[in-house]
C-alpha cells in the first residue's frame, strides 16, 4: 500500500523564498492497483516519485510505502525498503557491459539471492517479457523497446510489491508504448501494484483506470476513467 | 551474505582493476616503487644498526691509571661503574700489559730486559652500553681522581651515530611522503572507479544494495592492487638488495672492519619481507580506498 498524508515539499533553493513542489497532497493506493500519474512539467510528478523511493523526505506530512514509514525510516533499513520496490526509468539504466541475462541477474545478486534461484528466476522473467532469445545479447544491441522490456524484467525479477515506472514510454517508439503498458498490466495482474508516471494522454485515455492528475503541486484529479480499450472490448 | 555472492563481489573487485586499468596501473606503480624504497631503506637501516651494534660491542674506552695502589684502583673502578651508560669494566693490569707487550715484540726482548721499571699503566677497559655517550664518558672518566688519560674512539662512534640519526630523519620524511603519495593516488584511482561505475552504483542503490555490497568491490580493488604491488616490490627488493650485498662483498677488507660481513641475508627474512610488503600494500590500497569512498561514494 502507498499512502501520502498531508504532504508538503518545499525546495529552499528554487529562487526567492523557495518553491512549493507539492502542497497538501493526500493519496492512497491499495495493493494490486494500477495507477497512472499524469501532469505537466513542474506539476510535481518527479517530486512525488522521489518521495516514494525515499530519495526525498517531505517538509510536512507522512509517506508510507509497503508498510514502511518513509518519513521516519532509518538509513540502514533503506536498502530493505528499496528491495520491495521495482523501478523502471525512462532512460532504461541498463549496464552496457553486461548481457541482458547479467543485467537481470545482477539485481538478484544485490539482494543476496542464491545462484540456484537466479538460474531459475532470470529465464522466467525474460520469458515473461519475451526476451528469452536475447539473454546473451548486450543492451546496446537491442532496440529501445527491447531495452525497456529488459528494464521491466529487471524490476519484476526482485518480485516487488510495487513497481514505479517513471515515463517508461518516453524513449521508445509510440507504437511500442501500448505494448509496454500491456506488459506492466500483465505484471499488475500477478498482484504487483504499479504506479506509472507519464505525460502521454493518449495512452491514459486508451487504457483508462485510476488516474491521478497533479497540477502545480496539488492533486487536481484522482478518479477512475473508462478506457478506450474497455470500450473496444465492450463492443 | 551467501558465499556465492561474496565470491561474486571479490571477482567484481578484481575485474574492476582491469576495467579501470590506467588508474590501477598508476596506483600499482606508485605503491610498488614506494614499497621498494621503504623495504630497501629498512634493510639498509637494519644493516647500519648491525654495524653500529658491532661497533658498540667493540667500543672500548681505555682508562689509564698510573702509579696507583689497590685502594686507588678500586676507587677508580667504582667511580667508572657509577655511570649509567657503562656496560662492562675489565681490569687490565700493568703486569699483564707488560707481558703481552713483550710477547708481541719478542725480537726486541733485549730492550725490554734493559728496562728496570714496568712503563705500562694499569688500564680499565670499559665497554659502553650506549655508543652515543662516548664523549660524555670520556669527560667523566677524565675527571676521576687518579686517572692519567682516557682513550676513546670518539670520531668513529660519532660518525656512526650521526649517520644513523640523519638516515632516520631522511628515511622517515621520505617514508611519510611516499605513504601520502600512495594514499592520494589510490584515492584518485577509487574516485575514477566510482565515476566509471556510477550507473551501476545508482542501479544498486535503487534496487536495495547494502553499503557493504556497494563498497566491498572497491575495497577489494584497492587491496588487490596493493598486494600485487607489494609482491612485485618484494621481488625487486630481493634483486636490488642482493646485488648491493654482493657488490660490497667483493672487497671484504674494509667491510669486515666495519662489521658489514654480518649484514642481513635476504633469504633469511624472505618470507617475513614478502608478508610485510603484501600487508603494507594491502593497507595502503585499502586505506586510500576507504578515504575516497567516504568522500565520493555516498550510499
Amino acid at each position: 500500500m502507498v499512502e501520502l498524508k498531508n504532504v508538503d515539499v518545499h525546495y529552499k533553493d528554487g529562487g526567492k523564498g523557495g518553491v512549493d513542489a507539492l502542497h497538501n497532497v493526500n493519496i492512497r493506493i491499495n495493493d494490486g492497483e494500477f495507477v497512472f500519474v499524469v501532469g505537466n512539467s513542474g506539476a510535481g510528478k518527479s517530486t512525488l516519485l522521489k518521495l516514494l523511493t525515499r530519495e526525498l523526505t517531505p517538509t510536512n506530512g507522512r509517506v508510507f510505502v509497503n508498510g514502511y514509514n518513509l518519513s521516519k525510516i532509518k538509513k540502514r533499513k533503506l536498502p530493505y525498503f528499496r528491495r520491495s520496490v521495482g523501478m523502471i526509468f525512462q532512460d532504461f539504466r541498463l549496464i552496457p557491459d553486461m548481457t541482458v541475462y547479467e543485467n537481470v541477474a545482477f539485481v538478484l545478486r544485490v539482494i543476496d539471492k542464491s545462484n540456484k534461484y537466479i538460474r531459475q528466476r532470470v529465464p522466467y522473467v525474460l520469458n515473461l517479457v519475451r526476451l528469452a532469445d536475447k539473454a546473451k545479447v548486450k543492451p546496446t544491441q537491442l532496440s529501445g523497446g527491447e531495452q525497456q522490456r529488459v528494464a521491466i524484467a529487471r524490476a519484476f525479477a526482485i518480485d516487488p510489491g510495487l513497481i514505479i515506472a517513471d515515463e517508461p514510454t518516453g524513449n521508445i517508439d509510440p507504437a511500442l508504448s501500448y505494448e509496454m503498458v500491456e506488459l506492466l498490466k500483465d505484471i499488475n495482474k500477478c498482484g504487483t501494484t504499479v504506479i506509472m508516471v507519464t505525460h502521454e494522454h493518449d495512452l491514459v485515455q486508451y487504457f483508462g483506470g485510476r488516474i491521478i492528475n497533479l497540477s502545480s503541486g496539488s492533486v487536481a484529479f484522482d478518479d477512475y476513467i473508462e478506457g478506450e480499450e474497455d470500450e473496444d472490448e465492450g463492443e | 551474505m551467501r558465499g556465492s555472492n561474496f565470491s561474486y563481489l571479490m571477482k567484481q573487485g578484481v575485474v574492476s582493476v582491469w576495467r579501470n586499468r590506467m588508474m590501477s596501473f598508476a596506483s600499482f606503480c606508485i605503491i610498488m616503487v614506494s614499497l621498494l624504497l621503504i623495504s630497501l631503506s629498512l634493510l639498509v637501516a637494519a644493516d647500519i644498526n648491525i654495524v653500529i651494534e658491532s661497533a658498540e660491542e667493540k667500543n672500548e674506552v681505555l682508562v689509564y691509571v698510573s702509579d696507583a695502589d689497590q685502594a686507588r684502583l678500586d676507587s677508580v673502578e667504582s667511580a667508572i661503574k657509577t655511570q649509567s651508560y657503562v656496560g662492562e669494566v675489565v681490569f687490565y693490569s700493568k703486569e699483564e700489559a707488560w707481558e703481552d707487550q713483550k710477547a708481541k715484540m719478542e725480537e726486541y726482548s733485549e730492550l725490554f730486559d734493559a728496562l728496570t721499571e714496568n712503563p705500562m699503566p694499569d688500564t680499565f677497559r670499559v665497554t659502553l652500553s650506549d655508543i652515543s655517550k662516548m664523549d660524555e664518558a670520556r669527560a667523566a672518566f677524565e675527571a676521576i681522581e687518579g686517572v692519567e688519560s682516557v682513550s676513546a674512539p670518539y670520531d668513529f662512534a660519532s660518525v656512526l651515530v650521526s649517520l644513523r640519526t640523519t638516515l632516520a630523519i631522511i628515511g622517515g620524511a621520505v617514508l611519510i611522503a611516499l605513504i601520502v603519495v600512495c594514499i592520494v593516488i589510490v584515492y584518485n584511482s577509487t574516485r575514477t572507479s566510482v565515476f566509471v561505475r556510477r550507473k551501476e552504483i545508482g542501479i544498486m542503490k535503487s534496487v536495495g544494495a547494502t553499503n557493504f555490497f556497494i563498497k566491498f568491490p572497491f575495497f577489494i580493488e584497492g587491496m588487490f592492487i596493493g598486494i600485487i604491488s607489494g609482491a612485485v616490490a618484494w621481488l625487486l627488493t630481493k634483486l636490488a638488495y642482493e646485488s648491493l650485498v654482493s657488490f660490497f662483498a667483493g672487497d671484504l677488507t674494509i667491510w669486515e672492519v666495519l662489521g658489514l660481513v654480518n649484514v642481513i641475508q635476504f633469504n633469511d627474512i624472505m618470507w617475513i619481507a614478502l608478508g610485510f610488503n603484501c600487508l603494507a600494500g594491502a593497507f595502503l590500497g585499502a586505506f586510500g580506498t576507504i578515504l575516497s569512498m567516504g568522500k565520493h561514494l555516498k550510499v
